[in-house]
């Protein structure tokens, strides 16, 4: 596997309470909570550059498109 | 990475060198498609024109690695490749992102997911009958499905991997490396989901495929 590198990250009580919920709900560390983000949020971005498009469809069936900065 | 391994020779049954490497490139895609695709496609020909049931018929002729040039370089994907006697063996790619258990005790849970893996044409028996010749290479799947294990460990996932099963196939993922088939999925052209629970993987790692 790759060498990994150190980095500090400030995060609010808010941000920092996301981050544990979804850690315990998901059974991974914090760290590999972010490394998830920072995979998905690469992945978007990428095919949002090439003209794709990110839809959420909720249970009615009904689309609705998703706008990532 | 990479790592030193072994494969077996299929004939002597004696264990060969061979390396396990993710610095996977475009290089590697174009070779699939200069030295297996051919074999593949010759291979299935000869089965189909002599009869051979469906289900053994290679499924995965028209594959082309080339296609996922642009995915080396998304995190959320990886990739590894085997290589032995100087010669490309095995590929794989894998997410890492996005895909979570259906065995109901894994629900909602992150896994790894082995969206191809393909061993060299030469190491596939059904094959080689076709074409009157010997295997190469035994293991290379298991060991292809040993480093996803490990993949998912490193990503805090516990060994969890799934993957939908060409029908060619489903017998070496259930019965070989044990992983529990969870049903036919109706959006993947009704392939067999099949899964790795944390304990199932760890009994894989540890006690090596059937």
């Amino acid at each position: 596997m790759n060498s990994k590198k150190t980095m500090t990250l400030n995060l609010t009580d808010q941000e920092m309470r996301v981050l544990e919920d979804l850690s315990n709900q998901k059974e991974l560390s914090k760290t590999a909570i972010l490394r998830q983000a920072l995979r998905l949020y690469q992945l978007v971005d990428v095919k949002l550059a090439e003209g794709g498009k990110l839809f959420f469809e909720d249970q009615k069936k009904e689309k609705a498109e998703l706008m990532v900065l | 990475m990479r790592a030193q391994i072994q494969i077996v020779d299929w004939v002597t049954r004696e264990p060969v060198e061979a390396e396990l490497f993710d610095e996977v490139t475009v290089e590697h895609f174009l070779e699939t498609q200069k030295e297996w695709r051919p074999v593949v496609v010759e291979a299935a020909k000869k089965m189909v024109h002599s009869g051979s049931p469906r289900e053994v018929v290679p499924r995965h002729f028209h594959w082309d690695w080339t296609d996922k040039e642009p995915d080396l370089r998304i995190l959320a994907f990886s990739f590894f490749g085997m290589r032995a006697r100087g010669k490309l063996q095995g590929l794989m790619k894998l997410e890492s992102v996005g895909r979570s258990g259906r065995i109901a005790s894994q629900k909602g849970k992150p896994l790894t997911y082995v969206d191809y893996l393909e061993t060299a044409p030469w190491n596939i028996k059904p094959l080689m009958q076709a074409l009157g010749r010997s295997p190469e290479f035994a293991a290379v799947g298991t060991r292809l499905i040993e480093a996803a294990v490990r993949k998912s460990l490193d990503e805090g996932f516990k060994g969890r991997l799934a993957l939908h099963s060409l029908s060619t196939s489903e017998r070496f993922y259930l019965d070989v490396c044990g992983m529990t088939a969870v049903g036919r999925d109706p959006a993947k052209q009704n392939l067999l989901w099949c899964e790795f629970t944390p304990e199932q993987a760890e009994r894989f790692l540890n006690e090596g495929a059937a």
